[in-house]
């Protein structure tokens, strides 16, 4: 409905005249062809050039053999589906991608090594040395192996499950309607289904139907299509044979494919099909888009690369070691590939998997369902929002805003129990501005909506006559009864020539036989037509003084974003008009000048409630939020500075001239903190000024964009570093959702193409549950990094048993399957369990990490791990118990020197300890499995305090408190399962675990509390000196 | 443009690379200062001085709680294992090429150096068939009870040096492990069996094999600087049919409360070896 302002807007905004202007973009050429504006020429030409064109007849459409000729021609009518990737292919990609692909090598290497010596197995030169050596490394290398495989499989299947299940949601937004259409073919009306329309169909679509094809509008009766799927924007346009706009997109006589016809009848000839129909270009666009990695996935990798570093480098180190010992060459590969795959964290692929699902489960509770399970965190990395406006930040639900009345702009009391109340109810113009708004609207309620509150309801109609039934509605009670009373005895609806729809109607008065005529319409048109105004309830002539006062009053509701109306009325007189004249509408034989002018209101999209505050949770955690609509620059910035997207006492450019009086091109651009920036510029800048538009202005809104601006916007952002989150729901929206680091679909109002092309659905449609998505995003990044440090932790005294059982010769202190244990099972939960601790301080208080910056595993993190908190407490800690056991068994930690050989040789039954005692062979290996578990168990110990430590990189666990209920869990999850390991009757057939004494539990409480002690120590240092040393060295 | 992108990514990648081993703009090696390399290795030796320091002391407290004489835990050897010398669980010999059975026959020379006359005979001759018992004296030292070569008779090597092995009579010495404290029950003998339906002939030395009780208990190497342990010989009495054939030989300590049956330990109590000669 073009309604007043709106349609002053229109004449603001011309569109792209050259919308095939080259850009300057290399790459894939039909994709740039595709990022170009829309190539229709058909609503410039006639209908007859267009028939021409098309070969085809007005009124008897094309014949049947034509239409069969261009199907085969032009494919059918039909989008082509994105190439969907075969489940297998998604599976491997679960199986083979990203930190599996360190599992998988390090499974390989076990089989390899594991190879070699099962080749080497005959070899009759073998030493006693050897022979020992094979029993303990093939045992080592095949179960390594073996439990690696299972680990990235099992994990594999675990994410692959639950990115199926996100997608059986998607399924189920999708309709699978088969699409019928009405065409005319050699005169007759046939009955087809869509995709078999070809280009030059004659279609006939009425209200209701879904525009089969891009067409050519040759005629049309009140047709309105709604271009919402398309444009974003839901307010329905009409349609009618006139070109009134160069741009395809902008102009009346052009209805686009899978739109929605909402009212009228109009008759087309179908100008594109299928792919090439707008929204099919857009489509293929989207599909066609390749998406980079996810930051988690950019860190993971990284992460690797630092692990495969240190894994190299000790394996290296100590193979020269090896054969400096005089190790054959064999035996040094496979020392070499022992500490290389010793390196591997085979936990650590299953923790962060179960980490992301928890927080994505996290996030499905808040109503943002994540589709891939990387994009977790990726919302959290984000730096710049580019929030599509209409059902993202606003409600896409007109409502009435302001009033203009007894010349006065009061504003619209919109609460359900009218408690804000801001004018005089009783006023008697105000009485005659709500009768005339009521009558003069077709809008109702659909029935059986009594109980629900009237904000609620469901309207038939238009949305600005929905926003004043509504209005109407909740200040003066029901308007069916009004209506009731006013009966309508003659109407003439809105068209764009009058712009202005009138009625007359009965009074409610019986004794009273006027009639009265209602009007409403484009303010300046209903004034012309108006000799009076009612001014506190008096008819005064209509001088310039009480125009101008209109007159301003318009230019401040439409300065506020809002679409304006006007409203008269008149009683028609008896004498001329008695009981029972025949109005007619058609030529009108009524009086429609000097009536009398009532009032204005104004209407306006509002924000959502919540989305001022989001924007500003959004705006204090570094992030920046930029408006990318295709709605028109006034209202943008109107809405922009409503939700705070432009903030109080920013101004742009043109405020900055307005304000100093001077014009735009004076004033120095960087003054200007805020940009309102039109699409129509936007097509002429270049990448250059585009980038200072982006770095310079803080707070952006882009107006009037078309779908290509949208990603060429976010395609800016990238350039400039930031992490980019779009949010939209249109069509229009879904090339930007899928180039942005994230897309953000909506769940309720957004559009099957852009969910598809989004990685989270908000499945309320509210902005604000964005802002959970950050925080959760940003918790899990830093939970992640504990999760990390706490698994890697537990890594390195791993290997170091395997090193000093090779150098000094002692008896190997901690076997592959007592690692395991470790890895895979106590250590799991106490990780996981970190992915639920509260975050340290206020994360959206402070800026969005910087990429470059802010890894998740960085120098600091595995010098921590690796150096220090490791050596300190569980090798020590290890060790320690290791030796205890030993010696208080007999062998003391001299005697172990060097003990190696004879310690593995089978045949060796009688060895003597320090005491003199001697030992058969299985009985010293139940000692050192006892060392095994002791050193497991050790472990397990101070792993107490380490994921204590863990829980905090900053703050001391005395502020950071013990809240987290499945950490606490977990600590003793981990405790009882090493109990069971170790006490478990049978478990020293099963896994070798012998039972301990009491007192050997407690071996490694003093390298326990020693790394608390110490890491409470540097956390205090780093709080005490920010960016002081320890901060620098130490901080991950 | 993605191209160029690349381009300048690949190109600071590439000056980054090299940077990281040494930038001659800020003097990084490996992306630290010298002066930050110093502090952050001292840092470590530090740290790690520390942490020696830590482990010492808890080793020192470790050692300070055991005793000198007698381990801690015996619970790991309750019972003592069975060994044989020559110290090989395949003796395979031919009887009449010294070449191939003298390390045999080196081995249990040596083996028996400590049951020489010239060395039991400090020790002392204790009444047979019950323990030798000795209370805690000041300096701890415990009396030892002589074994003589002598006892082993024909396997002594005394009489025979070749301890059969060149009649193709070979001398198989069997021991019981040292355990600390342990006083085995009832009479311990060992008794050898071939696993093959036809026995053979065997001989033990001392006579059936006996292990007397004066040997035990053991006061630990310590205490008892000059014990030895009893040991038992048995000849295997080869006849000419067993030559040329594997015979799977098991000896186990009987008549005594010590363990000779357990399931995964084959050395408690008992040892299987084989024995090949040919002729």
């Amino acid at each position: 409905m073009g309604y007043g302002r709106s349609d002053s807007y229109r004449v603001a905004t011309t569109q792209d005249k050259d919308d095939r202007s080259p850009k300057k973009k290399k790459g894939a050429k039909d994709m740039d062809d595709l990022k170009k504006e829309v190539p229709i020429t058909e609503h410039k030409m006639s209908i007859e050039e267009v028939c021409r064109k098309y070969q085809t007849d007005i009124v008897q459409g094309l014949t049947n053999a034509k239409a069969a000729e261009y199907l085969i021609r032009d494919g059918p009518n039909a989008l082509t589906p994105p190439p969907t990737t075969p489940e297998w292919v998604k599976f491997c990609r679960q199986l083979f991608g990203g930190f599996s692909v360190l599992l998988w090598t390090g499974a390989i290497l076990c089989f390899l090594a594991y190879a070699i010596q099962a080749a080497t197995e005959d070899d009759p030169s073998r030493s006693a040395r050897s022979h020992m050596f094979d029993r303990l490394s093939l045992c080592l290398q095949l179960y390594l192996g073996i439990v690696l495989t299972a680990v990235v499989v099992i994990t594999g299947c675990f994410s692959y499950f639950q990115e199926a299940k996100s997608s059986k949601i998607m399924e189920s937004f999708k309709n699978m309607v088969p699409q019928q259409a009405l065409v005319i073919r050699e005169g007759e009306k046939v009955q087809i289904n869509a995709e078999e329309v070809v280009g030059g169909d004659l279609v006939e679509v009425k209200g209701g139907d879904r525009i089969p094809a891009d067409i050519r509008v040759v005629s049309a009766h009140g047709c309105k299509v709604d271009n919402s799927s398309l444009t974003g924007e839901s307010e329905p346009q009409s349609r009618s044979p006139d070109c009134t706009h160069d741009n395809p997109l902008e102009t009346r006589n052009i209805a686009f494919f899978s739109t929605n016809c909402v009212e009228g009848t109009a008759r087309g000839i179908v100008i594109c099909t299928g792919d090439n129909t707008v929204m099919g270009r857009i489509a293929t666009l989207t599909s066609g888009l390749e998406t980079g990695k996810t930051p988690i996935a950019k860190e993971i990798e990284h992460f690797i690369h630092i692990i495969t570093g240190v894994a190299v480098f000790l394996g290296l180190t100590f193979f020269i070691l090896a054969i400096v010992l005089g190790y054959s060459w064999l035996e040094a590969v496979i020392f070499l590939i022992g500490i290389i795959v010793a390196n591997v964290p085979e936990g650590l692929l299953a923790t962060v998997t179960v980490c992301l699902t928890l927080t994505a489960k996290r996030m499905a509770k808040k109503n943002c369902l994540v589709k891939n399970l990387e994009a977790v965190e990726t919302l959290g990395s984000t730096s710049t929002i580019c929030s599509d406006k209409t059902g993202t930040l606003t409600q896409n639900r007109m409502t009435v805003a302001h009033m203009w009345f007894d010349n006065q702009i009061h504003e619209a009391d919109t609460t359900e129990d009218q408690s804000g109340a801001s004018f005089d109810k009783s006023s008697i113009t105000w009485i005659s501005l709500a009768r005339v708004a009521a009558l003069c609207n077709r809008a109702q309620f659909k029935a059986g909506q009594d109980q629900l509150p009237i904000l609620k309801r469901d309207v038939a109609g238009d949305a600005s006559e929905s926003a004043l039934l509504k209005c109407i509605e909740l200040s003066c009670g029901s308007v069916r009864a009004m209506r009731d009373r006013n009966k309508k005895v003659a109407e003439i609806p809105f068209n764009s020539t009058n712009k202005y729809q009138l009625s007359v109607h009965e009074t409610e008065d019986l004794n009273d036989n006027r009639y009265l005529l209602v009007m409403k319409g484009a303010p300046e048109r209903v004034l012309e037509c108006c000799s009076t105004i009612l001014v506190q309830g008096k008819e005064q002539p209509l001088d310039e003084e009480l125009k101008e006062a209109f007159q301003n009053a318009y230019m401040e509701l439409g300065g506020l974003g809002e679409r304006v109306l006007g409203f008269c009325h008149v009683l028609l007189p008896e004498d001329q008009y008695p009981k029972g004249f025949a109005f007619d509408t058609d030529d009108v034989n009524f009086q429609t000048k000097d009536l009398c002018f009532v009032g204005l209101m104004s209407m306006i999209d509002p924000p959502r409630a919540a989305v001022p505050d989001a924007v500003g949770k959004c705006r204090s955690a570094g992030i920046k939020v930029i408006m990318v609509t295709g709605d028109h620059p006034i209202t943008a910035k109107a809405i922009a500075k409503g939700v705070g997207i432009i903030s109080e006492g920013n101004e742009t450019v043109e405020d900055i001239a307005a304000r100093l009086n001077i014009p735009v091109s004076q004033v120095n651009p960087r003054d200007a903190k805020a940009c309102v920036c039109h699409g129509t510029d936007l097509k002429d800048l270049s990448q250059d000024q585009m980038d200072d538009i982006l770095r310079n202005h803080t707070e952006i809104v882009f107006a009037r964009t078309s779908p290509q601006q949208k990603l060429i916007i976010v395609e800016g952002c990238q350039r400039l570093g930031a992490i980019v989150a779009v949010t939209g729901d249109g069509v229009n929206d879904s090339p930007a959702l899928k180039k942005a680091d994230i897309g953000v679909a909506m769940g309720i109002s957004g559009s099957d193409v852009s969910k598809q092309a989004a990685d989270m659905i908000l499945l309320d449609d509210n902005f604000a549950s964005i802002v959970t998505g950050v925080e959760e995003g940003r918790l899990i990044f830093d939970n992640l990094k504990k999760s990390i440090a706490y698994t890697l932790t537990s890594n390195i005294p791993e290997i170091t048993p395997f090193l000093l059982f090779i150098i000094v010769n002692i008896p190997l202190p901690l076997g592959t399957i007592t690692i395991l244990c470790i890895d895979l099972g106590t250590d799991m939960v106490p990780a996981i369990s970190l992915a639920y601790e509260a975050a340290e301080s206020d994360i959206m208080k402070r800026q969005p990490r910087n990429p470059f910056r802010d890894k998740l595993v960085n120098e600091r993190l595995i010098s921590i791990a690796y150096g220090q908190i490791v050596t300190a407490g569980f090798a020590l800690g290890g060790f320690f118990a290791y030796f205890v056991i030993l010696a208080e068994n007999g062998f003391l930690p001299t005697t172990l020197v060097g003990i190696r050989l004879n310690w593995d040789d089978r045949s060796c039954n009688d060895l003597e300890d320090t005491y003199g005692q001697q030992w058969t062979y299985e009985q010293r290996k139940i000692v050192e499995f006892t060392c095994h578990t002791a050193f497991f168990v050790s472990i397990v110990v101070v792993q107490w305090a380490d994921v204590i430590i863990c829980k905090t990189r900053r703050n001391s666990v005395f502020q950071q408190g013990m809240r987290n209920k499945i950490l606490i869990f977990g600590l003793f999850e981990e405790t009882a399962l090493a109990a069971f390991l170790s006490y478990c009757p049978g478990m020293d057939v099963a896994l070798r675990m012998y039972p301990l004494k009491p007192s050997w539990w407690f071996c490694a409480f003093p390298y326990s509390f020693l790394i608390f002690v110490y890491d409470e120590v540097r956390k205090l240092l780093i709080r005490r000196n920010p960016g002081g040393w320890v901060e620098r060295e130490t901080y991950y | 443009m993605a191209s160029t992108e690349d381009k300048a990514a690949k190109q600071e990648s590439a000056t980054g690379w090299k940077d990281s081993f040494y930038n001659p703009r800020t003097g990084e090696v490996l992306g630290r200062t010298g002066s930050s390399w110093a502090l952050i290795l001292l840092f470590y030796l530090v740290f790690y001085c520390f942490l020696a320091g830590m482990f010492a002391l808890t080793m020192w407290v470790l050692l300070l709680t055991l005793d000198d004489y007698v381990p801690k835990y015996r619970d790991r050897v309750p019972y003592p294992g069975l060994v044989i010398r020559p110290n090989s669980l395949d003796l395979s010999f031919n009887k009449s090429d010294p070449l191939k059975y003298v390390q045999y026959v080196k081995h249990l020379e040596s083996f028996l150096q400590r049951y020489n006359d010239s060395q039991q005979d400090k020790n002392d001759d204790c009444p047979p068939g019950e323990y030798f018992l000795q209370d805690d004296t000041e300096d701890m030292s415990k009396k030892a009870c002589l074994f003589k070569r002598g006892f082993l008779s024909l396997c002594s090597g005394l009489s025979d040096t070749n301890f059969g092995y060149s009649e193709g009579k070979p001398c198989v010495l069997l021991k019981m492990n040292r355990i600390i404290g342990l006083k085995p029950r009832g009479d311990p003998y060992i008794n050898c069996t071939v696993k093959r339906d036809t026995p053979i002939q065997m001989q033990y030395f001392p006579s059936e094999g006996r292990i007397d009780k004066k040997y035990f208990p053991y006061y630990g190497k310590k205490a008892h600087e000059s014990y030895v342990q009893p040991l038992v010989a048995v000849e295997l009495l080869l006849t000419k049919d067993d030559y040329n054939k594997e015979l799977p030989v098991e000896c186990r300590v009987e008549g005594s409360d010590l363990r000779n049956n357990d399931e995964r330990d084959k050395f408690l109590g008992r040892v299987t070896f084989r024995v090949t000669v040919v002729e």
